[in-house]
């Protein structure tokens, strides 16, 4: 049974080709990530024994960022809370125990859907105040290769340098800032306060 | 074992997004590619962090990189390009579900569906048609449009598309099937081979349909008949699928009856002299009063719009 498994996926994988995971993430953090707080609470109040709303969140983005293409989504929004709810769906299912009527009851769960809900799409300016709050929110280290590496423009390998640090630990600090940067998606980064005001301002004097 | 915790897979996620930051060697890409591959989960979790690191450049930065279309996107997936490319192949996790799931557009609507397998179907204008993935057979029921089939590879479940007196069998490849309105059921191979088979005879194929060619099956006596077409007749063939009509010398009548399955505002050509004229060129599918206005140019003929209807007249 897992033999078989691991061969569809082998098989699956020649079929779906390459997709630049560069250009679906853009499309994900755009469309679908501004909207991941209220996926999430919706989530919450549809618990499924055995998945925590973490499991859920990244199988929907990884079913979003294994389609063909997206730029027919008229919705993001709507269409992420779809691909949950299959998600769910899918999961009680494999469960078994479950009763039919309670899957199918499931299956007629009304998705969120706010119409053509305008994305949120940010100006720049905005994006830039986004920026400077995210970077401040970070440990200093941390923070100080993010100013190096994305204000500076430097190479992870310059910032090693600059810092006199080994490069594997440029890279651990990345690792660091994205696993905290992806914490504030759950909640629509509001931020926990800023360590201090004076970090804000070493980043953009 | 226990299962690994979303929070391990997101860890993980941040370390990889992190070396695809300062570049992946080949090696660490077929790592990479063989990590997401592991579980449903990551390639999502692998996206949600390099977004999380993307969105720290700055928005000049980022604007320097403008999303690429759904064509470059195609073209960028079959040359394996792009920075860090990653195959993702997670979905096939939902195997074996078996309820029908049914898709739909309406008239100049179209819709891409990626299905659970790796299968994606173009769905054009006005379509109407039903999944239905068992454990031995991908069935598909066409019940009215057209749509193009991208087949994902699997020898022990045929993919089989049923259009009213035909079945189109698959394995692995590319080809559209269109059952619109009384026209003849037609389909139409970009890659692979396709066994059609009539309704009347399901044992054996009536017609093994190889790449570039199209069958159309015969509305009464279903007799089908196959036929090479050419790259130029491909080509304008598959146009709806990037939102496009092109035609190659079609009468103005058939032109116009084309641009009446995309748009409910019809075009009458009330000359059948006019109608009888021979139209050329790229045209939006959804764009009837472009279409007209371009035509009445280049054959001097009178275009009148209303809201509904376009009338060309000599």
């Amino acid at each position: 049974m897992a033999d078989t498994e691991h061969d569809d996926k082998a098989t699956i994988a020649e079929a779906a080709g390459q997709v630049d995971i560069r250009e679906r993430a853009a499309w994900l953090g755009r469309h679908v990530i501004p909207h991941e707080p209220e996926l999430r609470n919706w989530l919450r109040r549809r618990p499924v024994a055995g998945l925590d709303v973490d499991d859920i969140v990244q199988e929907v983005y990884t079913r979003l960022v294994a389609l063909y293409a997206v730029d027919h989504i008229d919705n993001p929004k709507t269409y992420a809370f779809q691909v949950a709810s299959s998600v769910m769906i899918n999961h009680i299912r494999r469960l078994k125990v479950v009763a039919i009527d309670s899957v199918a009851s499931f299956e007629h769960l009304d998705v969120a859907d706010d119409g053509a809900s305008p994305e949120r799409v940010l100006a720049d300016r905005d994006e830039l105040r986004r920026l400077d709050e995210t970077l401040a929110a970070l440990p200093a280290r941390v923070a100080e290769v993010f100013r190096l590496r994305r204000i500076e423009g430097l190479s992870q390998r310059e910032v090693a340098q600059r810092l006199g640090l080994a490069e594997s630990t440029v890279e651990k600090h990345m690792a660091r800032g994205a696993i905290l940067v992806a914490e504030r998606f759950k909640t629509g980064g509001i931020l926990k306060p800023p360590a201090s005001k004076s970090m804000i301002r070493r980043f953009f004097r | 074992m226990a299962r690994e915790t979303a929070r391990d897979i997101d860890e993980t996620a941040a370390s990889w997004a992190a070396r695809a930051d300062r570049g992946l060697s080949p090696a660490e890409s077929a790592d990479l590619e063989a990590w997401l591959r592991g579980d449903v989960r990551r390639a999502g979790a692998y996206a949600r962090l390099t977004w999380a690191l993307m969105s720290t450049e700055r928005p000049d930065a980022a604007a320097q990189r403008p999303l690429t279309s759904r064509r470059s996107t195609r073209r960028a997936w079959l040359a394996g390009a792009g920075a860090v490319a990653a195959s993702l192949a997670a979905t096939a996790a939902y195997l074996g579900a078996t309820r029908p799931v049914s898709y739909a557009t309406r008239k100049g609507e179209q819709k891409v569906v990626s299905l659970d397998d790796g299968s994606v179907i173009t769905l054009n204008t006005n379509t109407r048609l039903q999944v239905r993935y068992g454990k031995d057979r991908r069935q598909i029921q066409l019940l009215e449009g057209e749509a193009l089939f991208d087949v994902a590879k699997d020898r022990d479940r045929p993919f089989v598309v049923s259009a009213r007196n035909a079945d189109v069998r698959a394995v692995g490849t590319s080809f559209t099937v269109s059952n619109v309105g009384s026209a003849p059921v037609a389909v139409l191979v970009r890659e692979g081979i396709v066994d059609v088979m009539r309704e009347d005879q399901p044992q054996q194929p009536a017609a093994r349909v190889t790449a570039n060619c199209r069958a159309v099956l015969a509305r009464d006596t279903g007799a089908v008949a196959v036929a090479q077409v050419n790259e130029a007749e491909l080509g304008s063939d598959l146009a709806w699928t990037d939102g496009r009509i092109i035609f190659r010398g079609e009468t103005l009548a058939d032109a116009a009856a084309q641009f009446g399955r995309y748009s409910d505002v019809g075009i009458v050509v009330v000359d059948p002299e006019l109608g009888a004229e021979r139209v050329a060129g790229v045209f939006n599918a959804t764009d009837p009063v472009g279409f007209a206005k371009s035509v009445a140019l280049s054959l001097d003929a009178k275009v009148e719009i209303r809201a509904d209807l376009v009338r060309l007249t000599r």
